[in-house]
């Protein structure tokens, strides 16, 4: 045998150390060039499996890319897409998107026998940048020039690093006039005076910068750009900033939309984002349900949400996650009441409540409460303490920089991500496993005379979700499942009809269908939508 | 015999050049009013152009008018073809693209084609008359027009050349599936009569509900419960078509379908909710140029789109959710200037869309307002007032006219086909060009009372001066100046829908040349109210300068008094006092 001392082994011990040290030393999150070279190599070493394609350059010059995982031809299976970066802040949808494409491959080859991903890791590649920029903090535009204000001028009032620490915190400016104190609880946080509890104000508070175009505002005017998540066409939220001129007036937009719109197989969209369904579920509103511009999910879909809902909470173990309002012109907002699909989001993460102990109280102010889990859990450099800086716009004033450090409440440790990102592909694994899938069943041919057949077949849907979503059988961009009868030139229909189109069928749900056929030899019928796989059966007249 | 044949001959000649070549010496022409009088270009507006015809007489235009005309694609089709704009002002005075602006459009709806005529007109009419008309010559020295004849040339094309009824094919080119299931437009319309339109189909049935009109062949009476008859009776089976793709089902799923008119990004809705929308605002290549365009262009003040039919003025709200963004100081802009057209185009009504016609979201003339702030019209042109030019109504009437007026010229007499799924079955009716589409001998004036009416509108967009400045020594050297800046006109520079979302930024008022110790707006001259501007006084920015009205702006300089005042607004252009 080899004796492990020889040379050549030492060689070999040495490469696996490299290797691993490239493959486990991430510690941080990953830039654009490391996702992007991430989904290369998924590609070189799933190439049979995997497409990477660049749906479009931004005006920023980053390529929105696209990954699908499919087996065989991609079409032929129904999909689920999965979104992230659609807030460019959220730096952990982007590498969770891409570890859950590793994952699938890599320990779920198989779920790719009956579906179909079209993953698009970042959505937001000029925003999400800023995390790794010398001046770290929350960008959630794209590179394009915007007037945030509005006043004929542009980017004429951005941020100011005034504590020269590297990130955009806050500042707060003594002044009887101001309407902030100090909260209780935890004087680093500072809060709204509530006149009703008696308490007056003694505090400015702003972002980090001074107000360099003197109108009052601090950094209102900066390089804001279009947000992702501000510009779809569900609540549009009009002439705000990082709304853009009109909805869906990006590039990366345009090219997301076009490619899903012309996918017709997908039935679920998974976006990664600051909506929270998986954990929130929607709620019914009858009133919003029946206006003709409908903001309530319907009926049918809260029942669906609230079971993907315990579903999802169980598979990644998590609860207490804070109320997330619905985005205006979001893209989780757009996939369900614009597109009608199966609509899934998820921050993916958020910090866990610090509860406290018998000799630590938690504290009930969400920040507070952050403070302290972070504590906790030994962070560093998550609070920047306030420290008096010279203001320019405040001479005569004490003015302090600090707060919560950018980035550090909606991203955890990045230790976590991928615990994070496996049990989020267990729930996407999950879903593949109740998608909507027809089926024919029960096939009965009978002789009813010389040379006429009745024949009878169940239409059935195996999956535990239902083929279409209530908003999805209004939507032009679900196809009904389509029932064809492949006739020969001696063969016609006497009873039923040659092509049936039905407008949904529930989770484990079925349509009979029958129909007398004047003819002989074999027949082909075939059954389903690109979206709910498709089925067909051959029979030989009698 | 020789002399005979040589008078012969020259009688021969005579018919071979016709009189209307003679006829373009002027000495031989009498000029009729209203209209250009020697044109450069000729063009005969009896008729109706494709997209390919429409776009040679626009170069002809621009080619005769070079100072006068640009002429420039702003994108293509969906099938690839050029939109072709003709950018029309006096090039030779002021900076063009900062003019007030006023966008004309036709033809967004494939099969409503009299808007590329009316724009085609307009385009004619303002070169063939610049230096003539003095109203004319005015118009494009302080304003440009930016007028897109068709803003849908394939299907355009589609509607004159493809089997089509009058009300077909509306959409765009782009295939969708209309019936959901997985083939596109895989089946439409069929001409099976051959007889170029798209007519109706109609049977011989012992129970159905039609009989033959004994009076006129061509009509069909409906049978009332308590008639007696005796006559064949019909039923009607739609328009002409085949069940191409076997469903049970005809004419299903046509080319198109969605609305061009239903993708504005003005509250923009999804075809569940807005028929007729495809995919997301602009999504169609035609309105995306259309709105590139304009969002390059701030200084489009007022805009006209055309359509038809029903003899319309239409203003927003398009949907009954939007009632909001109408305030009333721009419902009286809009009440005058459409009032003014229901004068202008007998048979036309001064209407508001969501509750005259029907509440829509996602159309153009409500991004236009919504959108952009400019006050914008969409007309409908011809109505059954042309007929007869009455509006007493008389359901026979467009027959009487065919017969009357048109000689027989737009019916197809019902004739036996062979339908593969209806049997022995009978084709006929109106041609696809009565109905909607102006009949040849009304068309000029009716291009030429909708031109009208969009120039009185463009006439009415802000026209700005510096009426006076006004100079008071204050001692220790300064001097108070204040400036009056006038617009003369109905518009303001920005409606209130534009000064709500500050869509387009301040007009900017400036003094150069002088040495500025303080700059402000003048908000009451006679008790001295002013509102400073400490940040950049040299040039006071005011939110608007309102129709037919006054802004005072005032500086305190030090020195001398050789200073010039310029007013910068994107939608009221630049003048100054120099």
């Amino acid at each position: 045998m080899f004796k492990t001392n020889q040379p050549i082994f030492k060689l070999f011990w040495i490469c696996m150390c490299l290797v691993s040290v490239n493959t486990f030393a991430q510690s941080d999150y990953r830039t654009n060039n490391e996702l992007t070279n991430a989904l290369k190599q998924i590609k070189s070493k799933h190439a049979a499996n995997v497409k990477l394609q660049s749906l479009t350059k931004t005006v920023g010059g980053h390529d929105i890319w696209a990954l699908t995982l499919f087996k065989g031809n991609p079409e032929n299976n129904p999909a689920i897409a999965i979104v992230g970066g659609v807030d460019g802040s959220l730096l952990l949808s982007r590498d969770m998107a891409v570890n859950i494409a590793e994952n699938i491959l890599n320990n779920h080859k198989e779920i790719l026998d009956n579906t179909t991903f079209y993953i698009f890791p970042n959505m937001s590649p000029n925003a999400s940048e800023q995390y790794f920029s010398k001046l770290k903090y929350h960008k959630l535009g794209n590179a394009k020039k915007t007037d945030d204000d509005r006043d004929g001028r542009i980017n004429e009032d951005g941020f100011e690093d005034l504590n020269n620490d590297g990130l955009i915190t806050m500042i707060r400016v003594e002044d009887v006039t101001g309407d902030y104190i100090k909260l209780k609880e935890d004087e680093r946080i500072m809060s709204k005076a509530n006149a009703k509890e008696g308490e007056l104000g003694t505090y400015k508070v702003f972002s980090e910068g001074i107000d360099n175009d003197k109108d009052g505002n601090y950094n209102e005017d900066g390089e804001g750009g279009v947000h992702f998540n501000k510009n779809l066409s569900y609540n549009y939220p009009y002439f705000k900033p990082g709304a853009g001129e009109h909805s869906v007036s990006e590039k990366e937009h345009r090219a997301l939309l076009d490619f899903l719109y012309e996918q017709w197989n997908i039935y679920a969209i998974l976006t990664l984002g600051p909506t929270n369904n998986l954990s929130n579920p929607l709620k019914y509103n009858a009133a919003n349900a029946k206006k003709r511009v409908v903001t309530s999910i319907l009926k049918d879909d809260e029942a669906l949400n609230k079971f993907l809902s315990e579903k999802y909470s169980k598979i990644t173990d998590t609860k207490g996650a804070p109320p997330a309002k619905g985005k205006d012109g979001g893209f989780f907002e757009w996939s369900y009441f614009h597109f009608g699909k199966l609509a899934m989001s998820t921050p993916g993460w958020w910090a866990p409540k610090f509860k406290g102990d018998s000799t630590v109280k938690a504290k009930k102010n969400y920040k507070a409460n952050f403070l302290q889990w972070a504590e906790q859990e030994g962070l560093s450099n998550y609070f920047v303490d306030w420290k008096e800086v010279s203001h320019p716009d405040f001479p005569n004033k004490k003015v302090e920089v600090g707060g919560i450090a950018p980035f550090v409440m909606t991203n955890p440790p990045y230790s976590m991500v991928d615990e994070i990102s496996k049990k989020h592909t267990d729930f996407v694994v999950e879903v593949t496993k109740m998608q909507p899938n027809i089926s024919i069943e029960n096939v009965t041919t009978e002789k009813v005379d010389n040379g006429l057949t009745r024949v009878t077949l169940n239409i059935h849907n195996k999956g535990l979700l239902p083929t279409h979503t209530e908003m999805g059988k209004r939507s032009r961009w679900l196809r009904r499942i389509k029932v064809d009868l492949k006739l020969n030139s001696n063969q016609e229909v006497i009873s039923g009809r040659k092509v049936q189109l039905i407008n949904s069928i529930d989770g484990d749900s079925s349509k009979e269908l029958t129909w007398l056929i004047k003819g002989k030899g074999s027949l082909t019928i075939q059954a389903g939508a690109s979206h709910t796989g498709t089925d067909s059966t051959t029979i030989n007249l009698k | 015999m020789k002399s005979h044949k040589y008078i012969l001959q020259v009688v021969l000649l005579s018919m071979m050049f016709p009189l209307a070549i003679l006829a373009q010496k002027t000495e031989d022409i009498y000029r009729a009013a209203g209209s250009p009088h020697n044109p450069k270009v000729q063009i005969s507006f009896n008729k109706y152009y494709t997209a390919e015809g429409l776009a040679a007489i626009s170069k002809k235009i621009a080619d005769a008018h070079p100072n006068l005309v640009k002429r420039e694609s702003i994108g293509k089709s969906t099938e690839g073809r050029d939109i072709w704009m003709m950018a029309i002002t006096n090039y030779k005075v002021g900076d063009a693209d900062r003019k007030p602006g006023f966008y004309i459009d036709g033809n967004i709806h494939s099969n409503e084609i009299q808007g590329a005529e009316i724009s085609t007109y307009t385009a004619w009419y303002l070169t063939e008359n610049f230096g003539d008309i003095d109203y004319i010559t005015n118009m494009l020295n302080d304003r440009i027009f930016y007028i897109v004849p068709t803003i849908n040339p394939d299907a355009r094309n589609n509607y004159m050349k493809a089997a089509n009824t009058g009300s077909s094919p509306r959409a765009g080119m782009i295939p969708l599936d209309d019936d959901r299931d997985g083939l596109f437009d895989e089946d439409g319309l069929e001409d099976l009569d051959g007889d170029g339109s798209v007519t109706r189909m109609r049977r011989k049935n012992p129970n159905g509900n039609m009989i033959v009109d004994p009076k006129d062949p061509r009509m069909m009476i409906e049978i009332g419960p308590d008639d007696v008859v005796t006559a064949q009776r019909y039923e009607f089976l739609g328009s002409e078509g085949i069940d191409n793709d076997g469903d049970g089902r005809v004419n299903e799923d046509r080319p198109g379908y969605y609305d061009p008119n239903r993708d504005w990004a003005w509250k923009w809705q999804p075809d569940y909710i807005q028929g007729g929308a495809y995919k997301y605002p602009f999504s169609a290549p035609e309105t995306r140029a259309v709105a590139d365009f304009v969002l390059k262009h701030p200084n489009i003040a007022g805009a006209q789109s055309f359509h038809n039919s029903g003899g319309m003025i239409l203003r927003g709200p398009g949907a009954e959710e939007d009632l909001s963004t109408y305030n009333r100081a721009d419902i009286a802009i809009y009440d005058a200037i459409g009032k003014k057209g229901e004068k202008m185009m007998p048979g036309y009504r001064y209407m508001v869309v969501y509750k005259d016609l029907y509440s829509v979201f996602g159309g153009e003339l409500d991004w236009f307002y919504g959108g952009r702030g400019i006050y914008t019209f969409t007309n409908e042109i011809f109505s059954s007032f042309a007929y007869y030019k009455t509006k007493e109504r008389d359901p026979n009437q467009m027959y009487n006219f065919e017969k009357d007026l048109l000689m027989g010229d737009a019916f197809t007499d019902w004739k036996p086909y062979n339908h593969p799924t209806y049997g022995e079955i009978e084709i006929g009716g109106f041609r696809k060009n009565i109905g909607r589409a102006t009949p040849g001998f009304m068309l000029e004036e009716e291009l030429h009372r909708n031109m009208a009416f969009t120039f009185y509108h463009a006439f009415h967009m802000p026209l700005l001066s510096v009426d006076s400045v006004k100079e008071k020594k204050l001692g220790g050297g300064l001097t108070e100046v204040t400036a009056y800046i006038k617009n003369e006109r109905l518009m303001p520079t920005h409606a209130s829908q534009d000064l709500k979302y500050k869509i387009t930024r301040p007009d900017y008022i400036s003094i150069k040349g002088a040495k500025v110790v303080a700059g402000m707006i003048v908000t009451n001259e006679d008790f001295g109210f002013t509102e400073e501007q400490k940040m950049n006084p040299e040039t006071i920015e005011v939110a608007n300068i309102p129709g037919n009205s006054i802004v005072k702006v005032r500086w305190i300089i030090k020195g001398n008094s050789n200073y010039t005042i310029i007013v910068d607004s994107e939608k009221g252009g630049v003048v100054s006092n120099k």
